[in-house]
């Protein structure tokens, strides 16, 4: 039994999330190679060849995998697959596109987007949108798989010496060609779509004072939002309310700043999965639906927030 | 040319899935169904390309039980021309469902295959690249912007880091993303019309395709419970929490 | 304060209690199929969630804003009556031959209640059209339905009812508005008041029908003719040509609807505006009173329109709120207030009575289907019969009720629904004007005392009840402890009820059935409303047996017929107590006591 990971990286450094998948595949129990596919991506497998568990590491070096293009991935994979019985990928937007297409390849069925392992034929993933998790089995002879990147604690990157050693290329596709990558926009993300909102109420005490939440936002790529005393009292523009009568946001994290949190505000936001509240007043009510509670200034506790998410 | 869309009968996105008491799956009996958000905006594209020039008609194909033909009626509803219900009770895999579609692309030969990119119940994210696989046709997944100039289109792709954008040849398979457009609402009229419009019914029986599967659901349960907060003691710890408890920075 | 249309409330009634697939088998209906309006109904439930509920607050806050170029909505409005009308919403129950849909009205009405819970203020453009319409439809030469029905049907032009004046308000006779022979045409003259989207951006002309006087007209209501009188005239190619010499002059500055303008109305302050006579002269009122059904009907699906949505926002507010220890949570630490035994009660109440009034609605609008399209004159007089005696009950009932469940709603929400913010005040406030507009309550009991019971001698009261006894021994031979329950209210209900029909029917001054009117009208209302939950909870009974039944739901329409019997049933044994026993009190004071 042996365990194949396809590796991601960018800019000769592997990518975190391959990083977790290693510790997935470290609970599946197996040998673990890692394929390595890219454009002068030797330096690549040196660094993979560091991580701990890794006993093989297979480099494929051509302009063919330079975009990660999955017409040409699956097909390198598939040609390497021979006796691995497990096959995985990190759940990213890469990993998502290329591994049906090797399941497809060699006829059995994707397991998409693991947050357990309880054997190696057995695992758990999220259905209905984490509404409930499904255990699942499988008796494929072949588990190809994409991994929750988030349930899985990174593991380290160096400890390792596996064996590096070239693969042949699996030639290019010609269907398809890569045309250019477009810089992430620097705009804020959208209030209602962001998976992450920092919002301040009427502790913010002025305008001016949100530029504070913005610097958090900027390192957090969140979107700012506001109370409706915060508003009201023309601290910010209409479109930042979060509430009943604003927008209703459920993002991964929402930060509540200086929010004491009026139903009316909680209604907007009480979906969100994790809530922080930072709040002077312990008897806010805002903390009654907080995961996370911070009885502190404001002033004291943003920047020093803002100088941690540096660390 | 013809562009094949697949349309996916699933639990309504406004309803909670409820696990059923016996863990078998979600609770499907007498809860309100509708059509796949990601597949109304693959509908909603295709009918663009259309109204566009680009296409002369578009077939909207179900893969499931019988209701599903009300799925069908939607995208008829919606626009489409014609319906396909491949009809089956059981619940198939993405790998299976990739399978049937391969063998109505072999019948229909569209030069387009638009699909949403995952299904709002099994959120596997697979039917697509799979057809492409199975097919030899490229894949175009996540799309935000499809653009077509001939039979060379050139898509925009959502990817963990922003955007890119790839060209594939026509016949390809593309799959929507939230933001590739705002679908329509289905004109009253155009509801009442779409009875009339032409669905033929399949039997998965009958199209010889092996949906057999090696993977079986063992059970499925509720989601751990959101824990008690916390107070917590200063901004490191917080911080600390944020990155190594809940994962969420 | 999101909003998600019940389909599945709607789609029971309309398929297991009124009988949508008898009324698919008529002549004309036969794409009402109940596959068909399963569709319509899951598209109208989306539009209205997604584009008429979000402006509900904002029509709220900004309201309808006047200037001397014309009165502009709020912000959205445009755009979404825009897409209302691309989608064809508005022309759901108007005939295929003017470009509309030809749909029964149980179905109409089914969508309809969807447009006043979403969005009361936003509602009133298309029922006020659709008004218009109907008129101009059945009274109005070929020549002036080419001209006007086209466009109103497709709501690119909206219409509008002008009848009242500052001095004539429920008494017509008063009208004072004149129209002066001018070759094929008329010249209006007058003030119209509280004349709702009189004026407004949403569509580029505005078709008002305006109730006035000829010059040799005879005196009362007899002398009023009706007139259509557009904003802009009609060019020959139908092309829009020169403003007509009407405008609205102010706006009403109300407690609730604020995004729905009501108008002051000046016609003719120039020239006169040019006018055509609707069919005859001096049967103006006898045309608005056909038209006046179909309006008063759409009114009381709107007072049970806003009780939904007033319901669906005090449940959701119920299962969040925490406030002390609950008597019915499950566990310590449950505390929504949905567990106050007080709190279900309310929630109870606004919910067996909802269902109560839409089943009543949709069975007089199915009897008004099987009265236009059935082809046994019998049937037909029979069911025209029986819709016209309900539509009183379906305005004047479900209107009042409608109102004390929004009132209701807000008590749910405690200090909080006092507060404008939480959105439970809109409804009730918006909810206050259904109960009067379109005829008040007491024009509605005097309708049903007058032309519904007097004047044909109780025979439609007669053969309701007659089919209430039908039900009744339905509940009495059911086994079903919650049915025999029932029996046993609806039996002494349905008693009561003819008693206090005799004693209307006894009396020779009108001044007491007078009296009581609101009471009787009430009382039958509460009557039919239990009549339709019953008979609701007997078709759940029945399918439970079946395959696959849902029996949780099931179970509920049997739970809410049996409170609704024990709750709200004893109000017709007393409300015949006070009619039979208090109209004399009513009335025994002098003015001076008073």
């Amino acid at each position: 039994m042996s365990t194949l990971i396809l590796a991601e990286h960018e800019a000769g450094e592997l990518r975190p999330a391959t990083l977790s998948v290693v510790a997935a595949a470290a609970a599946i129990g197996n040998d673990i190679a890692m394929l390595v596919a890219g454009s002068n991506c030797a330096g690549v497998g040196e660094k993979a060849a560091a991580l701990p568990g890794v006993s093989k590491v297979l480099v494929a070096d051509d302009a063919a995998y330079e975009h990660e293009l999955a017409e040409n991935l699956s097909a390198l994979v598939v040609s390497v697959a021979g006796d691995y019985t497990h096959i995985l990928f990190a759940a990213t937007a890469a990993g998502k596109n290329v591994m049906p297409r090797v399941a497809a390849l060699l006829d059995v069925s994707g397991i998409s987007d693991i947050t357990e392992v309880k054997s190696a034929d057995t695992f758990i993933r999220p259905i209905y949108a984490g509404n409930a998790m499904a255990t699942v089995k499988s008796d494929d002879a072949k588990k190809i798989i994409t991994v929750r990147t988030t349930a899985f604690d990174a593991v380290s990157d160096t400890g390792g010496s596996a064996a590096v050693e070239s693969v042949a290329s699996a030639g290019a596709n010609d269907g398809v060609e890569f045309v250019g990558a477009e810089l992430s926009s620097s705009d804020r993300p959208e209030l209602t779509s962001a998976g992450i909102v920092v919002s301040g109420g009427r502790g913010m005490q002025n305008g001016e004072n949100f530029a504070m939440l913005d610097e958090i936002a900027l390192k957090l790529n969140a979107a700012v939002g506001a109370s409706r005393a915060a508003v009201d009292a023309g601290f910010v523009p209409n479109e930042y309310q979060v509430g009943q009568t604003g927008k209703v946001v459920a993002p991964d994290l929402y930060i509540a700043v200086g929010i004491s949190g009026a139903i009316q505000h909680l209604a907007g936001m009480k979906d969100s999965k994790v809530i922080v509240a930072i709040n002077k007043d312990e008897e806010a009510p805002i903390f009654q639906v907080a995961d996370y509670g911070l009885v502190a200034d404001l002033f004291d506790a943003v920047p020093e927030l803002s100088k941690a998410l540096d660390a | 040319m013809k562009i094949l869309v697949g349309v996916k009968r699933v639990l309504d996105y406004n309803v909670k899935a409820r696990v059923k008491a016996d863990k078998s799956g979600i609770e499907l009996a007498n809860v309100k169904m509708a059509m796949n958000p990601f597949d109304e905006i693959a509908v909603e594209e295709a009918l663009r390309i259309k109204e566009a020039g680009n296409a002369e008609e578009v077939i909207a194909v179900s893969i499931g039980p019988a209701k599903s033909e009300e799925t069908i009626r939607t995208a008829l509803a919606m626009g489409a021309d014609r319906g396909i219900l491949i009809q089956t009770d059981e619940l198939l895999e993405p790998l299976a469902v990739a399978k049937l579609l391969k063998h109505i692309v072999e019948k229909e030969q569209p030069g387009l295959v638009v699909l949403g990119k995952q299904a709002i119940d099994d959120d596997c994210n697979q039917t697509g690249q799979m057809l492409s696989a199975l097919t030899g046709m490229p894949q175009a997944t996540f799309a935000s912007k499809v653009e077509l100039d001939g039979d060379s289109i050139k898509v925009t792709r959502e990817v963990d880091s922003g955007l890119e954008s790839i060209r594939v040849k026509s016949p390809a398979v593309i799959t929507a993303d939230l933001r590739l457009n705002e679908p329509r609402y289905a004109k009253l009229p155009n509801i009442m019309k779409a009875k009339k419009k032409p669905l033929e019914v399949i039997e998965v029986a009958d199209t010889g395709v092996d949906v057999s599967s090696g993977l079986s659901v063992v059970e499925v349960n509720e989601p751990e419970q959101r824990q008690a907060g916390v107070i917590v003691g200063s901004v490191a710890e917080l911080v600390d929490k944020l990155r190594n408890e809940a994962k969420v920075i | 304060m999101s909003y998600q249309a019940p389909v599945r409330d709607i789609s029971f009634v309309l398929n297991h209690v009124v009988g949508l697939a008898d009324i698919a088998k008529l002549d004309g209906y036969e794409d009402a199929t109940p596959e068909m309006v399963e569709a319509i109904l899951d598209a109208s439930a989306q539009f209205t969630g997604e584009v008429l509920a979000p402006l509900n607050w904002v029509g709220d806050q900004q309201g309808s804003q006047w200037s001397e170029a014309g009165v502009t909505t709020p912000d959205g409005w445009q755009e979404a009556y825009q897409q209302f009308i691309e989608n064809g919403w508005g022309s759901l129950a108007f005939s295929v031959e003017y470009g509309g849909q030809g749909l029964p009205m149980c179905v109409a009405a089914s969508v309809q209640e969807m447009w006043h819970s979403a969005n009361m203020s936003f509602g009133l453009c298309p029922l006020l059209s659709q008004g218009a319409v109907d008129a101009i439809e059945h009274h109005a030469s070929d020549e002036l339905k080419a001209m006007f029905l086209p466009k109103m049907v497709e709501g690119v032009w909206s219409g509008t009812m002008n009848l009242t004046e500052p001095q004539a308000g429920s008494d017509l006779a008063a009208v004072r508005t004149s129209a002066e022979p001018e070759g094929d045409h008329f010249r209006i003259k007058g003030q119209k008041i509280f004349i709702t989207y009189g004026d407004h951006d949403l569509t580029e002309n505005i078709i008002h029908l305006v109730l006035a006087r000829l010059p040799d007209a005879p005196e009362g209501v007899k002398g009023i003719s009706l007139f259509i009188v557009p904003k802009f005239l009609i060019n020959e190619d139908g092309s829009l040509g020169e403003r007509n010499d009407v405008r609205c002059v102010s706006l009403e500055h109300k407690m609730g609807i604020h995004a729905s303008p009501t108008c002051v109305m000046a016609y003719g302050d120039d020239a006169g505006a040019l006018g055509y006579l609707v069919g005859k002269p001096h049967h103006g009122l006898i045309y608005m009173f056909t038209m006046m059904n179909q309006a008063r009907h759409a009114v009381g699906v709107e007072g049970y329109g806003i009780a939904e949505r007033a319901y669906q926002q005090a449940l959701s507010f119920a299962k969040d709120r925490k406030q002390g220890k609950t008597l019915l949570g499950k566990s310590d630490d449950d505390h929504g207030i949905v567990n106050h035994p007080d709190v279900r009660r309310i929630l109870m109440t606004m919910r067996c009575n909802i269902e109560a009034m839409r089943g009543l609605a949709l069975e007089c609008a199915a009897a008004f289907d099987i009265a236009g399209k059935h082809p046994d004159e019998n049937v037909r007089v029979f069911n025209q019969r029986r819709g016209e005696l309900l539509t009183p009950l379906v305005k004047g009932w479900s209107t009042e009720i409608g109102l004390e469940l929004c009132s209701l709603g807000v008590q749910v929400h405690g200090g909080m629904g006092f507060i404008e913010e939480t959105g439970a005040a809109q409804h009730l406030r918006d909810a206050r004007i259904a109960p009067i507009y379109e005829g008040t309550t007491a024009i509605q009991a005097n309708d049903l005392i007058g032309r519904k019971t007097a004047r044909d001698n109780g025979q439609g009261m007669q053969e309701l009840l007659t089919d209430m006894r039908a039900t009744l021994t339905e509940l009495q031979q059911s086994n079903n402890p919650d049915m025999q329950a029932v029996a046993k209210r609806f039996e002494s209900a349905v008693g009561a009820a003819d008693q206090s029909l005799q004693w209307m029917l006894g009396q020779n001054d009108p001044t007491l059935p007078s009296a009581s009117s609101v009471e009787y009208l009430m009382m039958l209302g509460r009557l039919s409303g239990g009549w339709m939950s019953a008979r609701t909870a007997l078709v759940a009974l029945k399918m439970k047996n079946e395959d696959g039944a849902d029996h949780d739901y099931l179970d509920a329409r049997v739970a809410l017929a049996r409170y609704y019997a024990d709750r709200f049933l004893p109000l017709v044994d007393a409300s015949n107590i006070t009619i039979t026993e208090g109209s004399e009190s009513t009335v025994s004071l002098s003015v001076a006591q008073l």
